[in-house]
């Protein structure tokens, strides 16, 4: 196996190791907002590595040539678009969770008295 | 079997713990563990298209994380209006 290879092997296992442990993460923890945090990292972290290793399996090429592929274009576009937005229905998501469990939106003083 | 199929099947593998959060957790719960079944979904897709070296099956993975994230904001939006 070439050096090339092993690294996008690498890759790969990592995102993959990422989804497995956001996946448990969501089963194990308690609250929504808990499972919010692992599923927000399964949106970006493995899927960051995943997408890094396709791209690079379908542009990057023996002897170090660039080809970019329709299907490259197409990985990075669905990637980017879940790295990218994927935080924005997490934010949405938290903010409604916190909606139902407590009514006020906004930050309370107690809160703000006590960071957090 | 190459290593892409291998890693779509343990994704996909890995929807079953965020299916059991979607059966028995409270109603956010289940919409955050959806939000993560979308994502691993379209990661298994896209481990399939270079599995099988079919270049066209990366449209369905495009067309499927950009419908997750917007049944996510449909799913979030309409479970406000549950109080």
């Amino acid at each position: 196996m070439s050096p090339f290879n092993l690294a996008v092997t690498a890759l790969l296992a990592a995102g993959v190791a990422c989804e497995v442990l956001c996946a448990l993460g969501v089963l194990v923890m308690r609250g929504p907002f808990q499972k919010l945090h692992y599923a927000s990292a399964g949106t970006t972290v493995g899927a960051f590595f995943i997408g890094l290793a396709i791209v690079a399996r379908e542009t990057l090429h023996a002897g170090g040539a660039v080809e970019v592929s329709a299907g490259g274009l197409e990985v990075l576009a669905a990637v980017c678009f879940m790295f990218l937005l994927g935080p924005a229905v997490t934010i949405l998501t938290a903010r409604t969770a916190r909606r139902l469990e407590h009514e006020p939106v906004e930050i309370t003083p107690a809160e703000l008295e006590r960071g957090s | 079997m190459n290593a892409y199929l291998v890693a779509a099947t343990v994704l996909i593998a890995a929807i079953a713990p965020c299916l059991a959060v979607c059966l028995r957790g409270s109603v956010m719960e289940a919409i955050a563990a959806l939000e993560l079944c979308g994502t691993l979904t379209t990661l298994a897709l896209i481990c399939l298209a270079e599995g099988f070296h079919r270049q066209a099956y990366f449209g369905v993975a495009l067309v499927c994380s950009v419908l997750v994230w917007i049944g996510g904001l449909v799913f979030v939006r309409f479970a406000g209006r549950l109080k």
